[in-house]
């Protein structure tokens, strides 16, 4: 496909969202590539916290983005971009979780990335100089990702968006359209499972 | 007061989670392997028919019914409806006195009282425009048209 060069955007001074939809819908591709740099990490992560599947979230977010580029010119605007690409992400997400539950019956533990830690950014420092720290912390989030899958995936939307991404709660209720209230009512239900499942590992 | 409402300490413990990225190297060969990923995508576009599989097999999701399955249920709940209250058959009008309007202008009398097959030729006749003329009776009853036999045609 030919692109304009005449009209690429220039990246550096900060075009919006928008204004890159609107060049990738024209046919400038690089737009593209970078909504894709400006989403790729947040969308992995709340892929990744809802499948606890690090080759799963890698396959689902190459479909998200894929699924979001044919769909753009369906897009019109009536959300932001940032809502509209995190809502396919999570519906999509929702979709795989249903196909895996009825493939394969529960969640098993035995899905949950084992490998995990020496996989994660772990700060160098921790992993180097307290081997018994990073021993421990590995237990621990062994233990976060197990919890997590405890709770229902709408519950554990809420803790990834809210708690994990530092997503406001009238944000998070545009993405899974719903109210703040419920949002704010699932995510104190989700808090109150997480802390009795976690409890030990909790000062109090 | 109540302390099990304070979720501080939960909430750090849950930040432990920002931690769990694939790193840098992942996401700057991202877009690239995103290139590549469309183009194979391409080349296995799925077929029509497997549309309508995963509307026939999986008619909701995440427990919400599919647009397709609301629209074909509603589809089929009209033809259902029109089914049962439309005409009794194509080309007939039913008329007073158990008597129907044929689309050809022949008329038929029927015994609405009676379920026993009734013709009365003479009504075809005269209906027909008059003897000798070739015509194809349809048998009716008190519930509308139910065959043509061609050992009754005149």
């Amino acid at each position: 496909m030919s692109v304009d060069l005449t009209k690429e955007i220039d990246l550096e001074n900060g075009p919006t969202d928008e204004e890159l939809v609107a060049e990738t819908v024209k046919g400038n591709l690089a737009s593209y590539d970078e909504l894709i740099r400006r989403f790729q990490s947040r969308l992995y992560g709340v892929i990744y916290h809802l499948t606890s599947n690090h080759e799963d979230t890698n396959d689902m977010l190459m479909e998200v983005f894929d699924k979001a580029y044919r769909s753009l010119p369906t897009f019109r605007g009536q959300s932001s971009f940032y809502t509209w690409i995190y809502r396919i992400a999570i519906n999509r997400t929702f979709n795989f979780l249903e196909k895996r539950k009825r493939r394969q019956g529960a969640m098993s533990l035995n899905e949950i990335d084992e490998d995990g830690l020496p996989k994660y950014d772990m700060p160098d420092p921790i992993q180097r100089n307290n081997p018994s720290k990073s021993s421990m912390l590995n237990e621990l989030q062994n233990k976060l990702n197990e919890s997590m899958l405890g709770l229902s995936k709408e519950h554990r939307t809420v803790v990834t968006l809210y708690d994990i991404q530092g997503l406001a709660h009238a944000e998070i209720g545009k993405i899974m359209g719903t109210t703040e209230g419920t949002v704010r009512s699932r995510l104190h239900y989700a808090h109150k499972q997480l802390q009795k499942s976690l409890g030990i590992y909790l000062r109090r | 007061m109540n302390q099990k409402e304070d979720f501080s300490e939960l909430q750090k413990l849950l930040q432990l989670k920002r931690l769990e990225t694939p790193g840098e190297a992942y996401f700057e060969k991202f877009v690239d392997a995103f290139h590549q990923y469309q183009r194979q995508e391409i080349l296995r576009e799925e077929p029509w028919y497997s549309k309508v599989l995963e509307v026939l097999f999986e008619p909701w999701v995440a427990g919400v019914p599919r647009l397709a399955t609301v629209a074909g249920s509603v589809a089929c709940l009209i033809a259902g409806v029109a089914f049962f209250l439309g005409p009794v058959a194509p080309g007939i009008t039913p008329l007073a006195d158990g008597k129907v309007a044929h689309a050809k202008g022949i008329i038929v009398a029927a015994n609405s009282v009676d379920d026993s097959l009734q013709i009365q030729p003479e009504l075809i006749e005269t209906a027909a425009g008059g003897e000798g003329t070739q015509l194809r009776p349809l048998y009716v009853n008190g519930h509308g048209a139910v065959a043509y036999d061609s050992r009754l045609a005149f």
